[in-house]
């Protein structure tokens, strides 16, 4: 770590200067195809994950655009089909897993003074296997009608319920893509998830105990088990299903002797904690934020920390909660109602937590700052219909309707897109040395709050009425046209935001101000190296005394390292 | 713990070197598994790709030849220290950041909660009298909460004496009573200030907004009935009896302020014992 008037330290020679010029552009693709620097695969993650979230953005926008009026003939129920599959696994595959791996990539070694991951071409290899994973179950399109002239993209929904898999009602090849792209993918997840808990547990810098850590590297290790644990279920499930489809064998075909339940136990194992895999990022990107922009020190560090770990324990252990409705035993239902509302605590006290280092604090609405706090408004709505959807007789009722698809996604994208959004204009200057458009993000806030409200709690209502999921049309007698309506014109808000996200992010990647090493006047590691930061991180290994080394470099005369 | 001094120089910083190798072998890789829906060549040949990248890889794990030295960059703006100094937020004593120290004996909730119920209820039958001039028919709407088939009774019937309506509702009227009651006496200490207020006024009013929203459910028979003027009048007066009643009970001590040692009930030389004065 280096202090002011330390100048003449590094070893390293002259700094290139921009008089260097630009290479070609094909040396330029090769070095990002061989690159295995931790910086770069983690903006690749990130970009692919954005472009997939378009892609995703578009599916969902023509799914609401079938659904906005009764009767409508946009799409067929096939293309329907097709479209809620797709949307569905590339926004939980493709979008959430990149990007959190991306930033997690970006971050942990910068935040706990490393020069690389632990395995750096493992890492290469896990955003590889990812990328031609993805592009494997989009090969579908073209690829899913196979040697009987059926199918196109997979039409099963994200979570691929048995019997619809089976031969008999899946013909074609487009259930086989879907289980093999999202197979290639995760295994590379897997070796990412691995890298970083070999790298938080094995490569930290002097003084960074693990009580020393910053909450991110800690929730981002968690959220690495998690990932270790719950994705070999579903990449043996998906075999199993193979072995089903194209070997003849009976796993999931209970008229042969096999059990539909089966797949569902083995899927929602990885799917719920594949939900906190998920939101997990989301809580460490704002664990990060808020303290910042509310100039004080996070509340309740250690109880932060065992609420982690109790969310990543607990999630092990609620997934039957999908499973309510299918008739399993009132004592099964009883234990998971009651395991689904335990995890409410340590997400509770994670809440109470961000809201107490807000109060008293200095707080900076910027951009980040605003995505965090509208992060923590629906994330509390999502949470507290979650709450409802755990209690049984109350998931009978709204059981595969639109309150749930309005529920997860006040989880999900008011949770995890908020928390991804608010992360974007908060590191963005670090990796690309510009800042992005205040302006512009505040006009998306905006924009966005009143779409995704619009839309997803719209969907809560004609949940309630009694939609269910999953229809491509509906009668005009059964009440749901406005809540349709209104569902859809909040896509056009939600365009509209991510079109200025979209136009932000590229005009300030040339236009933007410059950034400086710390904007924000944050407190990690990360912020104390250039914007962006070289290829080997820091000229020093750093040596740090508190869990916010900058705070004690800038206050010398009051550092943490004294209270903690 | 010392000041943050300076760490050494790093002499030499090496990189792993920029390889194709693990794109080479997820390529292959996933050519392999797209073989089994496309065709064996396929896989065929995503199997030779995947060993080519191995090897390479292999060959590159070797440490001694394949790592590269870092390339000079641009030096990080040295971090300075402030002089702007820090603030401190400062414990104000007067606000609320901790559990009270004292509370009302939950004792003073149940009483308050039964005196409350039985104001209430001489208000609500004195409404019935007045207005139609039966004592059961506010008692028998009150049973509609549990007995369905109230609802479909006539005002006749309502107005005359039905054994299961009185016990029913007095039943209702009991548990509701002690059961808010309770819930003043645990809420109250924690109010800021204008406890009968919030005792009297506020909560009857959220309660009666609550009833109103969802009575048609609970009760369709009340909800024909309701004069929601004496409803809420009903309430206020349980407010009013239960929250004095509550407020005039003394406090007793929590245990918020003792010592952990003390709460654990840990006897030895230097702790004081349960509940003693300091």
């Amino acid at each position: 770590m280096r202090l002011a008037g330390d100048s003449e330290v590094s070893t390293l020679e002259t700094p290139i200067g921009p008089a260097t010029g630009r290479p070609p552009f094909l040396s330029q693709l090769h070095e990002w195809v061989t690159t295995v620097d931790h910086k770069k695969l983690g903006s690749m993650y990130v970009v692919c994950g954005i472009i997939y979230m378009i892609i995703a953005g578009l599916e969902a926008s023509m799914m609401r655009w079938q659904l906005a009026w009764p009767g409508q003939t946009v799409l067929t129920p096939e293309e329907f089909n097709r479209l809620f599959t797709m949307h569905g696994t590339t926004m939980v595959f493709f979008v959430g897993m990149p990007i959190l791996l991306g930033s997690a990539n970006i971050m942990i070694p910068l935040m706990i003074g490393a020069r690389d991951l632990a395995f750096p071409r493992l890492n290469a290899f896990g955003f590889w296997l990812f990328l031609f994973g993805s592009i494997l179950l989009y090969f579908s399109y073209f690829g899913g009608q196979g040697l009987y002239g059926m199918g196109s993209a997979p039409d099963v929904g994200w979570f691929a319920y048995a019997p619809l898999t089976e031969r008999t009602y899946s013909r074609g090849h487009s259930t086989d893509y879907w289980i093999l792209g999202i197979f290639v993918a995760g295994i590379g997840s897997t070796a990412t998830g691995i890298n970083f808990i070999a790298t938080i547990l094995g490569m930290r810098c002097r003084g960074m105990t693990l009580m020393k850590m910053p909450l991110f590297v800690w929730i981002m290790l968690v959220d690495a088990i998690l990932i270790v644990i719950a994705l070999p279920p579903l990449a043996a499930a998906q075999i199993m299903l193979l072995f089903d489809r194209l070997l003849g064998a009976h796993f999931f075909d209970a008229q042969a002797g096999g059990s539909a339940l089966l797949w569902q136990n083995l899927f929602w194992f990885f799917g719920h904690p594949e939900v906190y895999i998920l939101i997990l990022p989301a809580f460490a990107y704002v664990t990060e934020i808020i303290p910042v922009f509310s100039r004080k020190v996070i509340f309740g560090y250690p109880l932060m920390v065992a609420a982690t770990v109790a969310i990543g324990f607990i999630s092990l252990g609620v997934w039957v909660h999908h499973m309510f409705s299918v008739g399993l035993s009132p004592l099964i239902n009883a234990i998971f109602m009651a395991s689904t509302m335990l995890v409410g605590v340590p997400t509770g006290i994670k809440m109470f937590n961000w809201t107490a280092t807000m109060i008293g604090g200095k707080i900076r609405f910027d951009t980040p700052m605003l995505f965090s706090i509208g992060f923590l408004c629906q994330f509390l709505m999502g949470g507290l219909t979650g709450i409802f959807l755990a209690t049984v007789p109350f998931d009978w009722q709204v059981s595969d309707s639109y309150f749930v698809v309005g529920h997860f996604h006040y989880v999900l994208f008011g949770g995890l897109i908020f928390g991804i959004l608010a992360a974007t204009f908060y590191w963005y200057p670090k990796v690309t040395g510009r800042m992005m458009s205040e302006t512009l993000g505040k006009w998306q806030f905006w924009l966005l709050i009143i779409g995704f409200n619009m839309t997803f709690g719209a969907m809560h209502v004609s949940g309630l009425l009694g939609m269910p999921r999953r229809i491509y049309t509906y009668q005009t007698e059964r009440g749901w046209d406005l809540w349709n309506l209104l569902t859809s014109i909040g896509v056009i808000f939600q365009i509209a935001a991510f079109t200025l996200f979209a136009i932000n992010l590229l005009h300030s990647a040339f236009k933007g101000r410059r950034a400086g090493d710390d904007p924000w006047d944050a407190w990690t590691l990360e912020w104390s190296t250039t914007s962006p930061p070289p290829a080997h991180n820091f000229d020093e290994d750093p040596v740090v005394y508190s869990r916010r080394p900058l705070w004690d470099l800038k206050h010398p005369e009051d550092p943490d390292w004294k209270y903690e | 713990m010392t000041e943050p001094t300076h760490t050494k120089n790093i002499r030499e910083i090496e990189l792993p070197q920029p390889t194709a190798s693990p794109m080479v072998t997820a390529f292959g890789f996933t050519l392999m598994v797209a073989g089994i829906v496309t065709n064996w060549i396929v896989a065929i040949v995503g199997c030779v790709i995947m060993f080519v990248g191995i090897v390479k890889w292999f060959g590159q794990s070797n440490p001694e030849s394949k790592e590269m030295p870092a390339v000079p960059a641009p030096k990080p703006t040295p971090i300075v220290p402030r002089v702007d100094g820090v603030a401190h937020l400062i414990s104000d004593s007067g606000h609320r950041a901790r559990l009270p120290l004292a509370i009302h004996p939950y004792s003073a909730g149940i009483v308050g909660g039964l005196l409350g119920g039985v104001v209430m209820a001489l208000v609500a039958v004195g409404w019935s009298l007045a207005m139609h001039g039966s004592l059961w028919y506010t008692v028998n709407l009150l049973a509609g909460c549990m007995l369905s088939d109230f609802a479909e009774q006539t005002t006749e019937q309502l107005y005359a004496f039905q054994t299961a309506g009185i016990i029913v509702g007095v039943m209702i009227q009991l548990v509701m009573s002690v059961s808010v009651g309770l819930l003043y006496g645990v809420v109250m200490p924690l109010l800021p200030r204008l406890h009968l207020l919030f005792a009297a006024i506020l909560i009857p009013l959220m309660w009666s907004g609550l009833t109103w929203a969802s009575i048609s459910v609970i009760n369709p028979a009340l909800s024909e009935h309701i004069n929601w003027l004496w409803f809420v009048i009903s309430q206020i007066s349980f407010g009013i009896v239960t929250g004095w009643w509550i407020i005039r009970s003394e406090k007793v001590s929590t245990m918020q302020n003792w010592h952990y040692l003390e709460r654990m009930g840990i006897d030895s030389p230097g702790v004081r014992k349960m509940g003693e004065a300091e």
